[in-house]
């Protein structure tokens, strides 16, 4: 599937629901924190970096339809020392469209570069989200699963990209009555490049606070 | 000598049977007097005038019948040279009608000469009121119809039997007529008990002394207004539920150790290569805990502050419109409906 194909999809998609006039716009920001680990494997070795990062979450939505966008950096380090330090940059913009209460669908850019003192490796992906949400405590406490895969994927490095995939599961406190929003998530995602040569596996949990509507 | 008197007796006998000796009711006196005078025998009309006109009673002659006899005497009278007599006849007549006016048609001009001129001196007036008058909002009254013969003065009064005044309810001049409404209430305001009054128009000389008064009865019942029934009260199946029913629970539950083993099981379904940090566990943890709590609260009844509002409105347009209904059946006991039936006016003194 081509990123042409999954854009008109979701433009279709849109069609179909055209955004409500008497819709009530919410937005929500959120400042995050993670702690991360990843992990490296090329047909010769490993390597595993760990370190914090930090960023920030924000959704606009109108009825139906948001849009989504998340900027996340940090430094990963070597638990040993021997593997060289690795800024990551990580950034997204996705459009939402909430096909059943329960039921998002994301479509959007994703990009991330791990910076190296040797170079730069740049991720430029098209991906498309299925983003499953039920309510723990109604109207409080929402849990939350969210499966991606790349459309489109690419990589300043050869052979190239072979794709992209990842999960998330957490859950979200909405404290009734307030804007404060509390979430925490575990999320997991790998990135794979052609012939298998190098697949790059990338985990954090995120504690995001933040105020917004629901 | 015997024949002689035989002779009378069958003639008295026939006298006795003869029409014009058979009683006639005065409507018959009238009827012949009026031919009489188109005959121009005014003295005979005159004498058959005054028959007709003499009795008062429930046998005499009716109101159109007392005026025709009437205004036919004055004019007998004038005609026969005896003008104050037409005069009187006149006279009386504004005054039993003060509303009559004379047909310039039947009469010729020095009938109808004399008549305006009686009565443009002549200070007599009548009240008038709809048999039935039911006063039942606060805007409602009984309409009274004074006429006056000619231009005077005059005060109407409503009056208790006695006579006492209840209530003036005019002072001044009136030419032809002149409508008064009266709203069923004394001069204190409020609404007259269930009785008889009168309605007193006293007809003022030059002198403003009272020359002339004609009384119109009323008799006035108090009749209990129907009151309202109020609002039927709202079925419970009018209301909306006020709180959710508990859940079984198991929702919440299932959810939250779904979503733990979720976070357990994902790194290898999404990466092979994907060990999993050891800190999804707070993540799992967490997302067990929750679903744990949430077990018992989707158990309880949730409050649905939407339904809520929606039959606090219900009931608060409820109270309104009883309120309403309470408000108007206070008014309606408060103000019974006064049902006034009024009589004729009659000549009460005169000078």
């Amino acid at each position: 599937m081509t990123a042409r194909a999954a854009a008109l999809a979701l433009a279709g998609f849109l069609a179909i629901r055209p955004v409500d006039a008497q819709a009530q716009a919410r937005l929500s920001a959120e400042a995050l924190l993670a702690t991360a680990r990843f992990r490296g494997t090329t047909l010769v070795g490993e390597e595993a970096l760990t370190g914090v990062l930090a960023g920030g979450r924000g959704r606009f939505a109108l009825g139906a339809c948001a849009l989504e966008v998340q900027y996340v950096q940090g430094r990963l380090s070597s638990d040993s020392g021997n593997i060289p330090s690795r800024d990551y940059v990580d950034g997204s913009v996705f459009l939402a469209v909430r096909a059943a209460p329960w039921l998002e669908l994301k479509a959007g850019p994703h990009l991330r570069a791990y910076v190296a003192p040797g170079g730069t490796e740049r991720w430029a992906l098209w991906e498309g989200r299925a983003h499953l949400e039920a309510p723990i405590i109604p109207g409080t406490l929402r849990a939350h699963v969210e499966g991606w895969a790349s459309l489109v994927s690419g990589v300043n490095a050869n052979p190239g990209a072979a794709g992209a995939r990842g999960g998330e599961v957490g859950m979200a406190l909405h404290v009734a009555q307030s804007p404060l929003l509390v979430r925490l998530a575990y999320t997991v995602d790998q990135e794979a490049m052609r012939s298998s040569v190098r697949t790059e596996v990338l985990e954090a949990v995120v504690l995001s606070i933040g105020i917004g509507g629901q | 000598m015997r024949r002689p008197l035989a002779v009378a007796g069958l003639l008295l006998v026939a006298a006795a049977r003869s029409p014009a000796a058979r009683a006639q009711t005065p409507a018959e006196q009238l009827t012949r007097a009026v031919q009489t005078y188109q005959s121009l025998e005014y003295d005979r009309a005159a004498a058959g005038f005054r028959a007709a006109l003499a009795r008062t009673d429930a046998g005499g002659l009716n109101d159109s019948e007392r005026v025709q006899g009437l205004v036919y005497l004055a004019a007998t009278e004038l005609f026969a040279g005896r003008r104050d007599s037409a005069v009187v006849a006149f006279e009386r007549l504004l005054v039993f009608d003060p509303r009559y006016r004379i047909d310039q048609l039947t009469f010729p001009p020095e009938v109808t000469g004399l008549f305006q001129q009686v009565r443009l001196r002549t200070r007599a007036a009548a009240v008038a009121a709809p048999q039935l008058t039911r006063l039942v909002n606060p805007g409602d009254r009984l309409s009274l119809w004074v006429y006056a013969a000619a231009f005077h003065p005059l005060d109407v009064v409503v009056t208790r039997p006695d006579g006492a005044p209840l209530r003036t309810l005019y002072q001044g001049g009136v030419g032809d007529s002149l409508q008064i409404p009266w709203d069923g209430r004394g001069a204190d305001g409020q609404q007259v008990t269930a009785g008889r009054y009168l309605v007193r128009v006293d007809s003022r000389g030059a002198d403003g002394r009272v020359i002339r008064t004609v009384e119109l009865p009323l008799d006035v019942a108090r009749v209990p207004r129907d009151t309202l029934a109020l609002p039927p009260p709202l079925p419970d199946s009018a209301f909306k539920p006020e709180s959710s029913p508990g859940g079984s629970g198991v929702g919440p539950l299932l959810t939250g150790l779904g979503g733990a083993l979720a976070v357990i099981a994902l790194p290898p379904v999404i990466s092979a290569k994907a060990p999993g940090m050891g800190a999804r566990f707070v993540v799992a943890g967490a997302l067990g805990i929750a679903g744990a709590v949430g077990f018992p609260l989707q158990r309880r009844p949730h409050p649905l502050p939407e339904n809520m509002a929606a039959n606090q409105a219900m009931r608060l347009a409820w109270e309104r419109q009883a309120d309403s209904v309470r408000a108007e059946n206070a008014s309606r006991r408060r103000n019974v409906e006064l049902v006034i039936r009024a009589g004729v006016s009659r000549p009460a003194r005169s000078p």
